[in-house]
């Protein structure tokens, strides 16, 4: 039988992106669901969407990535689908490789694959300040879950059935990316990382600029530390 | 004394009547306001009982204003922390509403869309 794969797109004022990222979802074929989730943008995302034939869940209000993603997650669960990937709307993840992280995900039987910037050489341009501040977030998850994930800050994603219904009920909503490897490791979430070519951003900006890092760095490894001691 | 008295009973008394009045216009919610009517209470009694302050002082040990001044301190940040834990109770619902109700909206909008099909066939 067919799987049919949920692919979440969180979207906050992506309205350059975000209709090709939608055709590139369609593009993948049958049982892939373009869902995006606009998270109360001030431009013409939600509008491109819809047109591009997308099914859109329109936020009242501003939820940040983690409540928007897990809002897909709900639509997900309630309408039985086999598997959820999460792409940014920007752009930047590689689309065509989301086939390739399901097959992984089903293939393998985990419970999250996550899709990698560092472990292949790829063409990511990537600042020196951020590779490390992401190899720091992974040594913290390596020392404290023993989960070995290089790339702990990829929105790349694809989680299982199993792990959506979980997210959908408790899923972190500050720093999602890392925390919710915190909150995989409680659960006994099987997890892999694959190498994926991702691009640099086509327009706007990203949410962390290198002069906020720092201090990005020090909140986020602090959130999950706290993590660490939630009851899930 | 009696001056000082009169003046305390009268903040009991002003501060009363405003949590009663924020009750009455749904400005506040009763389980807030018992804290704030007992609260008032506790000053009526001080103006009507003021030797309880020296009694209070024997039974804590606390001669001093500065004592005193920390008790109030602790008072108040039991106090924020508890609205903190109410905010984040808040925002937690809030965020679920939020999410349903994006839910609901597609949900609507697919519905009129079939039947909208419906109608044209």
């Amino acid at each position: 039988m067919k799987k049919r794969v949920a692919v979440i797109v969180p979207a906050y004022n992506e309205e350059n992106t975000i209709g090709s990222v939608v055709r590139r979802i369609q593009a993948l074929g049958e049982g892939y669901d373009a869902i995006v989730v606009n998270d109360d943008s001030s431009d013409l995302t939600f509008s491109i969407a819809h047109q591009e034939g997308a099914t859109v869940i329109d936020l009242p209000c501003n939820l940040g990535i983690g409540g928007a993603v897990q809002t897909g997650f709900l639509y997900a669960l309630r309408n039985g689908y086999d598997a959820c990937v999460q792409v940014d709307g920007d752009g930047q993840h590689p689309t065509e490789k989301i086939p390739y992280l399901l097959k992984t995900l089903f293939e393998e039987d985990l419970d999250i694959v996550i899709g990698s910037r560092f472990i292949e050489k790829t063409g990511y341009d990537i600042s020196f300040m951020r590779r490390i501040g992401i190899g720091i977030i992974s040594l913290f998850l390596k020392i404290f879950t023993g989960i070995s994930v290089k790339d702990s800050t990829s929105g790349f994603r694809a989680i299982n059935a199993r792990a959506a219904r979980l997210f959908a009920n408790n899923y972190p909503q500050d720093y999602p990316e890392p925390e919710s490897l915190i909150f995989a490791h409680k659960y006994g979430f099987k997890i892999k990382e694959v190498p994926t070519e991702m691009t640099n951003r086509l327009h706007g900006i990203s949410s962390i600029t290198p002069v906020k890092s720092g201090y990005y760095m020090i909140k986020v490894l602090l959130a999950m530390f706290i993590d660490l001691f939630k009851k899930v | 004394m009696l001056r000082m008295q009169i003046f305390v009973g009268l903040i009991s008394l002003a501060f009363f009547i405003l949590t009663f009045e924020f009750i009455r216009k749904k400005i506040l919610r009763e389980e807030y306001a018992i804290l704030w009517l007992l609260t008032s209470l506790f000053i009526a009694i001080l103006s009507l009982w003021p030797q309880m302050v020296p009694l209070i002082s024997k039974i804590t040990g606390f001669y001093y204003i500065t004592a005193l001044l920390l008790v109030v301190t602790i008072f108040l940040i039991a106090l924020l922390m508890h609205f903190s834990i109410v905010i984040s109770k808040i925002k937690d619902v809030n965020k679920e509403l939020i999410q349903r109700h994006g839910l609901l909206e597609l949900r609507i909008r697919q519905m009129e869309q079939k039947t909208a099909l419906l109608k044209e066939n």
